[in-house]
Order: structure tokens, then C-alpha cells, then sequence
């Protein structure tokens, strides 16, 4: 049974209830997630690239304490080595997050932090930090019938189009209750997070579509939605600073790689810094600015 | 311009409870160590941000620490402190965390790079109205949450915060915490002396932090974040560490506001709750009587 996400297809031993199944279920799959034993990665000869993530060669483990040690190798597999008695959730949670990053990485694409959705054929995509309303901004343009491609971590391939992800949105128990979800239907994220999965498999795009749109959000002290322009460099910074896990980026060795996908991206994208007021919860008006923006 | 420095290496803590005067001097610093003919942007101040930062742990560990709760953050976050990506790099860090020992006996800041600390402390009875004005809330609040064993920053574990949850404790906790520490090389500065003496006070926190301690660089780092050039700077294009709801970031900038802001049974309150604290540091004669 293969299931898939990024346009891969995927045979995991670890069951992931979040993804749908691949419509074409011939072959081998692209990539496999099994389990199995890693080594104390202080032992191994790799190249420490961060506290608990090493290198070597094009592996790259990341050792999250009292969880799992993931490794991705090579752009097809991922094992894991959960620790004793700990629940699927929390394995699945790094899995699907930095793990899934490590291995797109590795296949060639350009990662961006951030949500995209689907605005008259293009992607639009939002980045920023985590707190800055990803998640929440996604679940807004589904509720007004726009496809998804993703809520955290967008794959754009190598002619600039975004491709559809994980089929869920993780929200904060403050935002579902400022949408009105009903929590008592959807899972936790992990046992011990007030944060929940919402199901959006029939919302996602069902294919790569090209990115042309790039909104940074942040916040100010005003009572508005404010779109401001980025041209030039600031394009490109803005997508040097919103990457995926550049520490993996650069651990893996395809920082000049990624800096030519930088600056192709850069070339075709309108980029614009949303800022919100900072204070108050102002999804719809800052959806309206986005659309009324990107339809300009 | 960027003065170079004698490479110490090591991470150098800012702690302070908030509204003590540590924004205050991290302006000094960047001033210091950045030479201009005009005041560093402070919006700009680049001092190594906060340690709670969290887009900066989640970059340290190369994870999403919003799929961890706050217990379990708290255990990794020595892990992200002692990281360095330029080896022998010195950085000075804000911190509002108390000073304290995670359960498997590690520094909840870490121990490898931490080289020393800067503690500010402030009249409590001049933090009450400060740190009112900072949260938007009445005094009596801000005197009800300085004094809660529980309280810190960022605590709901149903939302997600740009930092971590911080454990503040009371007022008087997060002093001890800080100057009781054993083993850290620390330096306190009473903000009160700061005013009143800057000059000396600065510089001799300067000295502390390792760097080489010249008299004109000091002079204009001083005059450059006097607090009318700071208030002005945010009068004109804001201030991005003013948190949503408050007016002023910079609002009067003096010590002793108490005298005249603070009721009497306010003032008891807070001598009630931190009055040993207090006498320690000099806000209390030996009589009990604030000063």
C-alpha cells in the first residue's frame, strides 16, 4: 500500500493516517520509512551540524531526546529508531516536519517556511516564523474554497511550482476556537499539545502549481492590513530568510544550489511584506488584503 | 564600524526581571561597540537577541519546538545554548528566564558557553508601575503577578508564541535566583546606580563582559542612548520590542516614580512580599521604610 505527499510516493512501517493513498500504486515506491537501529550519533564519523542533527555524506540524522533518532538517506529513505514505550503521534510529528524537510532537500527541491495556497491557477504563497498565523491563514482560504498546497512546509520543484503536501493543518486550541472548529473530533497533534490535526485531504490541489505570489507576514502597531512592495535584493532575502531549515540546507552541502533557486524563484515571484495589526485576531481582513492584493 | 574585539569566546547573560533597565543597556552596549557618528537604530540593536527566542531554538536544534510543550522545550534548550556555528564567538544574550537547573542537573541556559552575567535589578516599587504600563494592565495587577511563585511569560500551552514559555517566579525568586547562583560569574548593577552613577556603573559592566574599556567610546555610547534620544528614536519610526497594547515603550526613564504613582497600601504590598529582597539591595532602611 503506498500512500503519498510532495507528488513522492511512499511505503512507511510507521502508520501515517495523514496522508491519502497514491493513485498509482505500480513499482516500487520513491521513498521507504522503516524502522531500525541508529547508532549514538556521537559515535558515528559524522559531521555535527547542529546540537542534535549530524551529517554524512547525503544522511542526515536528527536526534530529537526522549522521542527518536530519524535518518534521511540519500532522498529515498528515512528509518527510525523511536525510543522505548514513546507513542506513534510524537515519532510522526518530526517525521513528517524536519525529516520530510531533510529528504525533499535532498531530492533537489527549494523549501520554503511557510503556507501556499491556490489563487486562480498560481500559488500563493505566505512564509514566516512559527506564531506568525500559517496554519490559521490556510485554514481562511479553505473556508473560502481555495485548494491547498500546505501549512508549514512548501516543496517548490525545479520550474517553481509548489506541490501539494500533508493533507492536514496543525492549529492551536486559540484558533480553533476563534473559527468555531469542534476539537472533539480531531486528534492531537501529540497527547500532551493543545494542538490539533484538521483533516483537509478533499482541499488539496491536485498537482504542482507555479508560485507567484511570496507575502511575508508580521505585525504592526497599526489598526490595518498593510501590503508593502520588496523589490530586487529584498526578493531574494526574503526567501534566504524564510528557507526551510537552512542549517540542513548548508549541513547537506547544497547551499550553492540553493542560492540559484533563491534567485530563479526571485525572478518570478511578486513579493510583498503583510503586516497586521498586532493586537486582535484579523484573519479575514488580512485574506481580503492578500486576494485584493494578488489579483491587482 | 564594528570595533573588533578581543575574542573571549562565550555567551555573556543580560538578565533581568522586565522593565529593569536592560533594553537600556543593550542600547549602551550596541552603541559601544558599534562606532558612528549617530545612535545605532534601535530597532537594529543586534545584541544577540532574546534566549527565548523561539525561530532562533528552532533553528539551533533543526526542529518545530512548537510540536513540543513547554516542560519538554525546557529540557533542550541547554543543548541550543551551548551550540556556537563560529566557534570562540562571543555573544551577550537578554534573558527574563530565572537562573535555574533543569531536572537532569543541566543549566536550563547551559553551561559551556556561558562565560558570565549582568543582572539588572530595579526598586520593585518602581517595576510595579513599569511593568503595569508595559502589560496595559492597572498596578494592582502587576504587583499581584510579581508576586506569584508561577508566573512568566508566554505560559499557555493553547497558543503559540514567537518565544518560549519563561519562568519568571516572583519578583524576589527571579533576583535570588540570578545572585545566588553558585559558580556564575556574575556582576550586578542596580538600575537606580546606573542613573545616578553611569559613567562608572557602565563601565564597570563593560569590563565585565570582557571587552577593553575605552573612555571616549563610553562617553558616546552613554550620550547616544540618553533616554531622550531613545524615546525620540521610537517618537519617530517605533520600536519592534513595544508589545501590542502598550503606548510608550520608553516611557519616562527616571527611578523613584513610586513616590508619587504608588498608594500606601500598594507600597505596603509590595514591601510585604519582597521586603527582605529589598533591604538586601538597598530599596529599605533598617527600619523597613522604602528609600
Amino acid at each position: 500500500m503506498l500512500q503519498t505527499a510532495y507528488g513522492l510516493t511512499i511505503a512507511s512501517e510507521l502508520p501515517l493516517p495523514e496522508l491519502p493513498l497514491a493513485t498509482n500504486s505500480n513499482g516500487p515506491a520513491d521513498v521507504s520509512i522503516r524502522f531500525g537501529s541508529l547508532p549514538d550519533s556521537d559515535s558515528t564519523d559524522g559531521q555535527r551540524i547542529g546540537p542534535i542533527s549530524w551529517v554524512s555524506g547525503d544522511s542526515l540524522t536528527l536526534n530529537v531526546p526522549h522521542i527518536a533518532r530519524y535518518c534521511a538517506i540519500g532522498g529515498s529513505t528515512i528509518i527510525i529508531d523511536p525510543v522505548d514505550g514513546i507513542d506513534d503521534d510524537s515519532v510522526r510529528v518530526f517525521l513528517l516536519g524536519s525529516m520530510m524537510g531533510a529528504l525533499l532537500l535532498q531530492r533537489g527541491f527549494m523549501l520554503l517556511h511557510g503556507c501556499a495556497v491556490e489563487v486562480d491557477g498560481k500559488a500563493l504563497v505566505a512564509v514566516g516564523p512559527s506564531g506568525s498565523g500559517k496554519s490559521t491563514l490556510t485554514e481562511g482560504f479553505r473556508r473560502r474554497g481555495h485548494a491547498i498546497l500546505a501549512d508549514d512546509l512548501v516543496a517548490i520543484n525545479t520550474d517553481g511550482a509548489a506541490l501539494p503536501g500533508i493533507p492536514r493543518i496543525k492549529l492551536w486550541h486559540d484558533v480553533t476556537e476563534h473559527l468555531a472548529i469542534d476539537r472533539t473530533a480531531l486528534p492531537r497533534i501529540r497527547p500532551n499539545l493543545e494542538k490539533f490535526g484538521l483533516p483537509v485531504a478533499e482541499a488539496m490541489a491536485k498537482g504542482p502549481v507555479p508560485v507567484a505570489y511570496v507575502y511575508a507576514l508580521g505585525s504592526h502597531h497599526g489598526d490595518d492590513v498593510v501590503i508593502r512592495p520588496l523589490d530586487g535584493f529584498a526578493r531574494f532575502n526574503l526567501l534566504l530568510e524564510n528557507s526551510y531549515r537552512l542549517r540542513f540546507v548548508k549541513g547537506l552541502g547544497r547551499r550553492p544550489q540553493h542560492l540559484a533557486q533563491a534567485t530563479k524563484l526571485a525572478g518570478q515571484i511578486r513579493a510583498r511584506v503583510a503586516e497586521r495589526p498586532n493586537l486582535g485576531f484579523t484573519l479575514e481582513p488580512l485574506i481580503d488584503a492578500l486576494l485584493a492584493d494578488a489579483r491587482a | 564600524m564594528l570595533v573588533p574585539e578581543a575574542a573571549t569566546g562565550g555567551t555573556y547573560w543580560l538578565a533581568s526581571y522586565p522593565k529593569s533597565g536592560n533594553t537600556w543597556f543593550r542600547t549602551v552596549l550596541a552603541n559601544y561597540q558599534r562606532v558612528e557618528d549617530e545612535p545605532v537604530n534601535i530597532n537594529a540593536l543586534h545584541t544577540g537577541g532574546i534566549a527565548s527566542a523561539r525561530a532562533m531554538i528552532d533553528d539551533l536544534l533543526g526542529l518545530e519546538t512548537g510540536d513540543l510543550d513547554p516542560d519538554e522545550i525546557d529540557q533542550l534548550r541547554p543543548l541550543a545554548h551551548d551550540w556556537r556555528d563560529k566557534p570562540g564567538e562571543a555573544i551577550y544574550q537578554k534573558t527574563h528566564d530565572t537562573y535555574r537547573i533543569n531536572s537532569d542537573g543541566t543549566p536550563l541556559l547551559g553551561s559551556r558557553q556561558t562565560r558570565g552575567a549582568l543582572y539588572f535589578i530595579r526598586n520593585p516599587l518602581d517595576v510595579a508601575i513599569s511593568y503595569a504600563h508595559h502589560n496595559g494592565t492597572g498596578i494592582d495587577k502587576a504587583i499581584e503577578s510579581m508576586g506569584r511563585e508561577n508566573h512568566g511569560l508566554n505560559r499557555s500551552k493553547k497558543s503559540i508564541y514567537r518565544q518560549v514559555r519563561q519562568h519568571m517566579g516572583t519578583w524576589s525568586q527571579h533576583v535570588l535566583s540570578w545572585v545566588d547562583a553558585p559558580t556564575l560569574n556574575l556582576l550586578v548593577l542596580r538600575y537606580e546606580d546606573m542613573h545616578a552613577d553611569g559613567w562608572h556603573q557602565f563601565g564597570q559592566a563593560i569590563t565585565h563582559l570582557g571587552l577593553s574599556l575605552d573612555d571616549e567610546r563610553l562617553d558616546r555610547a552613554l550620550r547616544f542612548s540618553a533616554f531622550d534620544v531613545l524615546k525620540h528614536q521610537e517618537a519617530e519610526a517605533g520600536f519592534i520590542e513595544r508589545p501590542g497594547g502598550m503606548k510608550g515603550f520608553f516611557r519616562n526613564g527616571k527611578a523613584g516614580d513610586w513616590r508619587s504613582q504608588l498608594s500606601d497600601a500598594q507600597i505596603a504590598q509590595i514591601i510585604a512580599d519582597h521586603g527582605a529582597v529589598m533591604l538586601r539591595f538597598g530599596y529599605l532602611d533598617m527600619a523597613g521604610n522604602p528609600l
